[in-house]
Formats: structure tokens, sequence, C-alpha cells
């Protein structure tokens, strides 16, 4: 089951540039792999404990790799953190490293949506960014 | 003026005695539920809900948790290793009590699983510990506690939860958080279990399965400062998710002045006289008899009546649906269609077959308030005992006793029916024994008379005053039922059904009968 509608995508890519906006000053250099995930990733596990977690980020790497082969590559570690992106970003284009990051968070995003449903997901990323508008996905 | 001495004869000094401690209490947001508790649930409060698996544990502390969440007021909800939060609010946002606006900042939800895993007791509290003092909640819920209790371990298994439950208790009620902690129990953990000693309440859910019905019911087992309705109580769940019927529903109410009381008419006025003027206002009228004898006619001209004198009326149905009575009423040219429209009378059809009497009774109050009716038809008992759970089908006497005192106490008149079968050698009121239970009797039956079965009536008893002792025949025609001639004095034994006549037949018969065929 594909949940990484068109629309979802769209908002994803919508996030990832207004995390990047309000995380740090234009320009530099991100500090984190996929910083959204990684901001994702205490909420969350604190909702449904990192096991919780780590179920939902593998099943949405395993849905976004079909999409995106490379994300294949990547690993999940015990605290539900993503790892291998280090090697990729040496190998792969910022532009494709941004794109998967993308699908990821949508699919993502599209599992919250098929077990709580639109209205709880957008309540617990407005808790995360407060700031972001438009959470209509 | 006297001065009050002591003993020692010195006037004494009123001393104000200092003021106990108030204690609030805080809605359940359950309906039924805070009456059940005695007002609410008690702040502070270290609380455990209990019982089985589907018995509506996690959506009571759901209930309690909306009630009273807000942003100022928080709520934490500690998951454990029991339903994943995440399968929680998928399912639990199906109620109309869930307010997903109030996830985030009002209710937090926080998953122990990882320290229940990896850490002791004194872990387990740390992190409690750490999440409490961190958003001051007002209420804590741990979900499933039964699965943190486990965690005990070693040879001092019972010291080390004791301990654990002491200091949670103190560390919670010390933050004046209320506190309910959910767990599968059955009742034989009860005895030994330290976390039930040291519980302020215990709120324990049972589901039975009586035949093919579901009955599920709540105890209050304790409940620390106040007092709550002891015993089972009824409870149900929908889409609003829970809801208790205390057992004692309506007992307390207000009763109406028996000197104010009037004479009601039943809409056929040789009955009426028959009743001394009519019926007594707020009596409860039993109409027994056999299928067919009019019972239902009765009980709509009664209701007609009312509506025609501006009284607004209730028919609570069990054995026919709203449109078949209404156009059965319409046969006899009793309008029940324009009454509903307009919101004077209203129709409770129920027939789920694992009903309480406490639910149809709330569902009757819930419609006696709405229309502030006067009059209600319980068509019939007969009926309403079918469409109950096996169950409450053994305490029918005892709900009906209350049922009938807290609908008359409403200031309701009530008319019941109840079909029984004739038999021909005596004469019974109710296949119940309830006769105790109702002000008025009419009986209705079937008598054998010139090869005609006609239809005879009776009151039997009218608790309010004198009544006629006539036995008089009646018939139903295209208007309803109307009571005919004077009493039958040409017949002896018209109570078997089989009279004997004891005189000449003056009367010509009420109905026509049949031609004899020529030969």
């Amino acid at each position: 089951m594909n949940g990484a509608t068109p629309k979802l995508k769209e908002f994803a890519r919508r996030l990832l540039a207004h995390n990047a906006a309000w995380d740090k000053p234009a320009g530099t250099k991100d500090p984190e792999n996929f910083p959204v995930c990684e901001k994702l990733r205490e909420p969350l596990s604190k909702l449904t404990g990192v096991g919780g977690f780590r179920s939902l980020l593998s099943r949405a790497l395993a849905l976004s790799g079909e999409e995106i082969s490379w994300l294949r590559a990547l690993h999940i570690k015990a605290d539900g953190s993503l790892e291998g992106l280090e090697k990729l970003e040496m190998k792969s284009e910022p532009r494709d490293i941004a794109e998967g990051e993308v699908v990821l968070v949508a699919q993502l995003l599209g599992l919250l949506v098929t077990f709580i449903g639109p209205a709880l997901t957008a309540g617990l990323l407005h808790d995360i960014w407060p700031k972001m508008s438009d959470l209509d996905f | 003026m006297k001065k009050k001495m002591t003993k020692t004869g010195k006037p004494s000094k009123k001393v104000a005695s200092p003021h106990k401690v108030k204690i609030h209490q805080l809605p359940t947001g359950v309906r039924g539920l805070d009456e059940i508790l005695g007002g609410g649930l008690p702040e502070f409060s270290f609380n455990i809900v209990a019982g089985a698996p589907g018995c509506g544990k996690t959506t009571l502390a759901h209930q309690i948790i909306f009630a009273n969440a807000t942003a100022q007021k928080p709520v934490l909800y500690f998951t454990v290793l029991g339903e994943p939060a995440l399968k929680m609010l998928r399912y639990q946002q199906q109620y109309s009590f869930f307010d997903p606006a109030k996830l985030g900042k009002a209710i937090r939800f926080i998953n122990l699983s990882d320290a229940v895993l990896g850490k002791d007791l004194s872990g387990i509290l740390e992190e409690i510990t750490k999440e409490v003092e961190a958003s001051n909640p007002s209420i804590v819920v741990v979900d499933s506690f039964r699965t943190v209790a486990r965690k005990a371990q070693g040879n001092n298994t019972e010291m080390e939860l004791q301990t654990f439950i002491q200091n949670l208790a103190l560390f919670l009620a010390s933050w004046h958080a209320t506190t309910f902690l959910i767990g599968e129990y059955t009742d034989a953990e009860m005895r030994d279990n330290p976390a039930f000693t040291v519980a302020d309440g215990l709120f324990w859910l049972t589901q039975n399965v009586e035949r093919n019905s579901v009955v599920r019911k709540l105890q209050i087992i304790k409940l620390r400062g106040q007092g709550s309705v002891p015993g089972l109580h009824t409870i149900r769940i929908t889409g609003d998710g829970l809801q208790a019927f205390s057992r004692t529903l309506g007992l307390v109410g207000k009763k109406l002045n028996s000197n104010r009381r009037r004479l009601l008419s039943i809409g056929m006025p040789e009955l009426d006289k028959m009743m001394g003027g009519g019926i007594l206002e707020g009596d409860s009228v039993l109409v027994a008899g056999p299928s067919g004898t009019g019972k239902s006619t009765l009980a709509t001209q009664f209701l007609t009546e009312g509506l025609r004198r501006g009284e607004s009326g209730i028919a609570a149905i069990f054995e026919e649906r709203p449109e078949g009575y209404t156009a059965r009423a319409a046969s006899f040219g009793l309008d029940l269609s324009t009454p509903q429209r307009t919101g004077k009378l209203e129709m409770i059809y129920l027939r789920p077959l694992d009903l309480s009497v406490d639910e149809t009774m709330q569902e009757i109050l819930d419609a006696v308030k709405r229309l502030n009716a006067k009059r209600l038809v319980i068509d019939s008992l007969v009926g309403f005992e079918m469409a109950l759970a096996p169950g409450f089908r053994e305490d029918f006497r005892e709900s009906l006793y209350r049922m009938i005192a807290a609908l008359t106490g409403a200031g309701v008149t009530i008319l019941t029916t109840v079909e029984i079968e004739d038999n021909f050698t005596s004469m019974q009121f109710s296949h119940y024994a309830i006769s105790f239970l109702t002000d008025d009797i009419i009986r209705l039956r079937y008598v054998e008379i010139e090869g005609q079965l006609r239809k005879v009536m009776v009151v039997i008893k009218m608790r309010g005053g004198n009544h006629s002792k006539d036995i008089r025949e009646y018939i139903i025609n295209h208007k309803g039922m109307a009571v005919i001639g004077p009493r039958h004095t040409e017949y002896a034994r018209l109570t078997t059904g089989l009279p004997e006549r004891i005189g000449q037949t003056k009367e010509a018969a009420p109905e026509p009968k049949a031609k004899s065929v020529e030969a």
C-alpha cells in the first residue's frame, strides 16, 4: 500500500523547505542527515515508543525504496535514527538526496494518515513545526 | 435568654471548629457516572480502573481525560506495552467525545514501553517523575499498569511493588494529579494486590455473555471520601462512549403533591365513570387482557385524549413499529401522526434484545423531560421483557418497581398493557405478579354469550378511590373502544368466561349475529 500521494509528496517538499528555512541560516550546510525525519523521530518515539517509530520508519523506507532504489541502502539504528547516508552523499547529488527525503517523509506521513487520520497527523506536525501553515494533505 | 453552661458551671464559649477539607470533584464525561460516584471524581485521588479485555477501560479513561484536559491543566497518558498508541488513537477518535484539537497540548501521550523493558521499577518511577515535573499535569493515566507491575522481580516482589505504588501515589498526589491506573485483572487478583490497597478508588468493569446477549456492568468497589452508589450498574458503549445507568436511577426525584392531583380522562366517558371520574394523575394503570381485546386501542385512546387536552405523551412500544402503531390508531380515527410532527408525542421503539430496564428508563425519562410529558403508555410488558437481555429478565419485577416509581414520581401517569392468556376457570391479572406495583387495574376478557365471543371489562382495583364493580360489555369499532350498555344482570360467573344465564335476555347483542342459513 503506497500512501505517498502526489499531494503528500508536495507537502513533504514544502515541509523540508520550511524546516530548512527555520532551522538554520540560509546557505549553511545542514548539520543532520534527513533533518525532517530526525525531527519526527523524538515526538513519534515518545508517542509510539522507539520500537513503534522504528517499525513505521522501516515500512516507510521499504515503500520509498520501491521508488528510489538507493534508499534501500539505508539502515535504521536502535534509537530510530538513519545510518548510511554519509556514504551515499559522496556518490549522489544533493538534489537527489533531498528528493529521497521527500519520498521517505511522504511515505512516513502517509502511514500516519492511514493509522490516525489527517487531523491527528496535522496536529502532530503542528506541534513540531508550529509556524508551518497550510497543513493540508 | 438562658446561657448554655459547661460542666464546670461557666458559660461555654463558641469555638469555631476548623473547616473540613473540601474535596473538589472532576466530571467523568460519562453520562450517569457522576451520579453513581456521588458527584464526580475526587480530585487528586489515586484510582484503578480494572476489568477483563473489552470491558471499556480505555474508553472510560479517554472520556475522563477529554472531559477535563486543557492546555493549562494537561493530561499525561502513559501507554505501556499494551494497545499501541497509534492504534488507540485510530480507534478512540471514532467516539464523539474525542477532540483532536486537544492532542498535543492538552493531552500528551507518552510511550513508557522502552522504560519498562529497560529499567526496574525505580527507573520507571524516575521516568514518570521526569515527565510529570515537566508538564505539571492535572490527570495522569497509566495504561496498562498491569504491565508495569509485572516488572517487580526477585524475592522481594511484593515489597518492591508496594513501595513503587506507594511512592507513585504519593508523588502524583503531591503534584496535584488525579491518577488512573488501567489494568486487566480478574476478581481473584483483587484480594492481595498492593495496588488495590493503596488506591482511593476502584472501578471494576465486567462483561458477561448471557445466552446470546452481552451485558456490561460497572461496580465502584471503593471510593474514599464520598458516598458512591453501591451495587452493579449497567453500562453501554455506543458511538458516544460509555453511558452508565445507576441501579437507583429515578428513585430520587420530585414527588407529586398528592393533594393537587387531577383526574385524567381515559377518553371513554363510560370507563371514566367506572373509574370514579378518571385516572388519578401520577397513577400507574395496568390494562390486562388476552390478544385482540383492545389493550393497545385503549392505550392509544388514553394518549390521544391527553393530546386533545394539550398534554404531551410518550408511547414506549415493543411489539409493533411506530409506523404500524400509528397506522392502526388511524384506522380507529385516532391521530398519532400530527402530534408526532408537532413534538407533542414521541414514540420510543426499543427492540435490541439486550436492553436493561435502566436504559429503557433513561430513554423514557429523557423523553419525559424533553416533552414535559404527562402521559406514558408502555405497550406491552411482555414485549418489554422480551427486549431485555436474559440476565435482566430475572430482575424484571424489581426493575419495574424502580421504573414505575421513577416515572410516577416525575408526575407522569402511566398506562401499561400486559397480555395474558384467558383460561376459562379463573381470571388472572398478569403473569408477573406485579399488581402491587400498579395503582389501578383494568381487566379485559372474552366471554362466551349466546354463541358469540364477546368482550367485557372490569375495574379490578383503584388505589386512589372508589370505582364501579360492574362488569361491562364493550365493543371495538371504527371509532375505537366503546363501553356499551349497563352491566349484564342476567348472567352469573362472567369472570370465568363461561357465564350462566340466570335471567331473561332483555338486550340485543351489541354486534349483529350471523344470520341462520335457510335450509
